[in-house]
């Protein structure tokens, strides 16, 4: 099949193929070349092999072929009468350049129907100021009446949040409820309690890991979720406490012993199943409170099993907030968490798509205490229609993950309260983040559908430059997070996809405006592992996401990605932006 | 406004294409041929290893005489309960009885088999699982191949497997909840009722919608004109999970 003259711009340094049988005499032009874009498919057919001495297009364009040559035979200079000169181009180095300011191009006519019509094809901060009563001779042309006012992205702070993260250095089980001296004490008859919260819940257990005890059995890691709660104000705005160097681990098997899990689950010896340091997980030094849940026979991969779980854990931690609220300790540090505006920069969204299938695959949104449950609707009550946060009431634990699919992939509770993506937008004095859209993934291909079209209006209707998508797991909600990388792509708006897809998570759908995204794998071979938080949105996934966002807006090239998965590509962005390297974890897996 | 930009950055995910076309006619009536059903749903023998939740491309073997209530599922990749309640949801073999009965079609294969889709290793599916199902299924002298997805992945495990019996000779239709999946992945033929993940072959326990389905797949396989062609079915079921 031969190659447009659109195609064949793109691929003027990959090698010229012959797409049909030529004849001497034949001066090769696009119609006689096959299409680069399908030489791997090619050559892993047996159809064609590559040499080394083969031409590149931009070599043979316009030579005469001084021999007859067979289809999908490459070319090289023996058969030519000539070869063409091209300069050598260096690898891309990396050239950080800062984009012109953005051009303001507008015009002003009177149109046929005696209106004013004012056509601007891009524009920050218009201020219009236009006189009380000015009259126009119908179809004169008139001079523009515009004045702009630019706005230079200037910080304006909407609402402030002060996160006080609390010096925690010990925890234990003991007979009564209480911090004291940076130490927690859970009284251990509040199990009971907590388990009669839910009918499912049949029992559950607390107990107190150390970081040096980490080599120690556990049943699959369900959810790690931080100690925080509110002294002042609603989630997003005033005063948070946050424990700090503890936090709470759910574990659940049901009464048979079959762990509460989905796509895998990471039941083993606890130093090797976490990937510690990372957003969703606790920290290399964290105390870790192992509550262990058991539920009801055959309720684990139904909805309201997990959620018994979650929802008694939640028991447990409120009896600590109230304890948390009252304790006078010392205070490691004061977070300021800001949700502002920067009017003239570019308007930007984050949307994490989150599960909504039933079974684990649900969140609840917005509780009463951050990351708590009570008082929080569920994802998937909601119709996984797409909610608006503020950058703040995310960082205030606005989501508590009822944690889906594999343990790898799956965004935990404390994974929100600590998003880079969000951090990272927020933080950025280039862009102006107007929120966080949460959008779930419905089990129905319509309904998929029809909540994707509801983003896409949204997303319209903010008016945005940009915006950068996630989705936590792979497979089915990979059809949803096409369709949303399809809706912002068909109004224009730059985007930025960001996924596990690796080897196992390969997209089973694609579409033409996924050209920009970043991959969060960190397992040697690709695969959903059994490592809790292991392939999840990370600091350096973040910062490249935001990179690639930058240069779509700003029209800078994202090269296309190569037809499997490579590490090596990452590695060359993480090399481009000064970060690590990203080392992927040998865990043995190969299903 | 100012934006910092960086040059040479390369997108890190592939985007799909649909692969090459693979369709074999069918050349018989529906009553005189030999149906098997496989599934990448996760459903196997209550006496038999269950599947691995997180990616497994081994298979089960289900004899056709084994009665429903001595299968189950394990699968990791959407809401159980449907299945829980009656197997039929995915994997309709107490329908496939009833039809062979009533001689919509002409008969059954000793066995068939089953696998866990989630999350399938795409070279060992296409390469090992796949081509192996598709010959023991041939050797038994099967004409049409009807299969269920299950989750995202089970959709592409499902639709490498019946592209395997496609080239060995065998007529195949997906029947599919998530249709673009199987459209992308290059499915034979494809048949889309409206009904969730975990309960692809329609509602538990609604006998009519789940003969509907089957019944309208069948004839699909044969009057679907070309490759990977799409038939929306007008069967609508909404999980309340």
């Amino acid at each position: 099949m031969s190659i447009t003259q659109e195609t064949l711009k793109h691929h003027l340094k990959d090698p010229a193929i012959f797409c049909c049988r030529r004849e001497k005499g034949t001066v090769i032009g696009a119609a006689d070349l096959e299409d680069p874009g399908l030489f791997e498919d090619m050559i892993d057919a047996g159809l064609l092999t590559l040499s080394e001495n083969a031409l590149t297009i931009e070599q043979v364009l316009g030579s005469t072929l001084l021999t007859d040559v067979e289809a999908l035979t490459p070319i090289t200079k023996v058969v030519l009468d000539k070869v063409n000169q091209v300069e050598t181009v260096p690898v891309p180095t990396a050239t950080v350049k800062e984009e012109k300011e953005r051009t303001m191009t507008s015009s002003t006519y009177v149109g046929g129907t005696d209106m004013i019509h004012v056509s601007i094809d891009k524009l920050e901060g218009l201020s219009l100021d236009i006189p009380v009563g000015v009259a126009l001779a119908g179809g004169v042309q008139v001079p523009p009446t515009v004045a702009v006012q630019e706005n230079k992205g200037e910080k304006h702070v909407i609402r402030k949040l002060i996160k006080k993260h609390i010096k925690i250095v010990d925890a234990e089980i003991g007979n009564t409820t209480s911090i004291k001296d940076g130490k927690i004490t859970i009284d251990e008859n509040i199990v009971k309690k907590a388990a009669e919260e839910d009918p499912l819940c049949v029992s559950l257990k607390l107990d107190v890991i150390r970081p040096e005890e980490r080599h120690i059995y556990t049943e699959t890691i369900m959810d790690v979720c931080p100690i925080a709660t509110k002294i002042e104000g609603e989630l997003g705005e005033g005063i948070t406490k946050v424990a700090d160097g503890v936090v709470f681990m759910l574990t659940g098997v049901d009464e048979d012993g079959v762990q509460v899990h989905e796509f895998g689950s990471s039941e083993g010896f606890l130093d090797e199943k976490m990937y510690f340091g990372h957003p969703g997980c606790a920290d290399e030094n964290d105390i870790i409170i192992r509550c262990h849940a058991v539920i009801k026979r055959l309720s684990g991969m139904t909805r309201p099993g997990p959620f018994a779980a979650h929802k008694c854990q939640d028991y447990i931690i409120q009896a600590i907030r109230d304890e948390l609220k009252k304790y006078d300790g010392e205070v490691l540090r004061e977070e300021v968490c800001e949700d502002v505006r920067r009017k003239g920069n570019p308007r930007v969204v984050l949307v994490k798509e989150i599960m909504g299938q039933g079974a684990m695959h649900d969140n609840v949104l917005c509780p009463m205490e951050p990351c708590g449950v009570q008082g929080g609707q569920k994802n998937v009550d909601c119709g996984n229609v797409p909610i608006i946060l503020t950058p703040n009431q995310v960082r205030d634990g606005s989501i508590h993950a009822l944690t889906c699919i594999g343990p790898a992939t799956k965004e935990m509770t404390r994974h929100y309260i600590r998003e880079p993506l969000v951090e990272g937008l927020a933080m950025d004095e280039e862009l102006d983040l107007i929120g966080v859209v949460c959008i779930g993934s419905p089990q129905v291909n319509d309904e998929k559908l029809w909540v994707s079209e509801r983003l896409g209006s949204l997303l319209e209707g903010l008016d945005i430059d940009g915006c950068i998508i996630t989705t936590e797991g792979f497979g089915n909600n990979h059809i949803d997070f096409i369709q949303h990388i399809g809706q912002a792509g068909k109004r224009g708006i730059p985007v930025v996809g960001v996924s596990f897809c690796a080897y196992q998570g390969q997209l089973v759908v694609g579409n033409e405006y996924a050209t920009a995204m970043v991959e969060e794998n960190m397992d040697m071979g690709g695969f959903e592992n059994n490592v809790a938080g292991c392939s999840c949105v990370t600091k350096e996934v973040a910062v490249r996401a935001i990179q690639m966002l930058k240069n779509k807006m700003a029209g800078v090239e994202v090269l296309p990605a190569p037809k499997k998965w490579s590490n090596d590509v990452i590695n060359s962005n993480n090399k481009l932006m000064g970060l690590p390297e990203t080392e992927l974890l040998d865990n043995g897996t190969l299903h | 406004m100012k934006l910092t930009t960086l040059e040479g950055m390369q997108s890190e995910i592939f985007v799909p294409v649909t692969p090459k076309p693979v369709f074999t006619e069918l050349k018989k009536p529906i009553n005189e041929c030999k149906v098997a059903f496989i599934t990448a749903g996760g459903i196997h023998k209550k006496s038999q290893t269950p599947f691995n939740t997180s990616g497994d491309f081994s298979y089960r073997t289900i004899e056709f005489d084994t009665p429903s209530s001595e299968l189950m599922v394990t699968h990791g990749g959407f809401d159980n309960s449907d299945i829980n309640k009656d197997i039929n949801a995915m994997f309709p073999i107490d329908r496939l009885h009833e039809l062979l009965e009533e001689g919509f079609i002409g008969s059954l294969p000793k066995e068939t088999y089953t696998f866990m889709g989630g999350g399938g290793n795409v070279e060992k599916f296409s390469n090992e699982t796949g081509p192996e199902i598709a010959k023991k299924l041939a050797a038994q002298g099967v004409d049409i191949v009807v299969c269920t997805g299950g989750c995202g992945t089970c959709h592409r495990s499902a639709t490498i497997i019946t592209r395997c019996c496609e080239a060995e000779g065998m007529s195949c239709v997906v029947i599919a909840a998530l249709p673009p999946i199987a459209r992308q992945q290059g499915a034979p033929r494809i048949t889309a009722p409206h009904v969730p993940i975990g309960s692809n072959a329609g509602a538990p326990n609604n006998i009519p919608m789940q003969t509907a389905i089957l019944k309208e797949s069948l004839e699909w396989v044969r009057d679907c004109p070309s490759y990977n062609g799409l038939k929306v079915l007008p069967y609508e079921y909404r999980h309340n999970v």
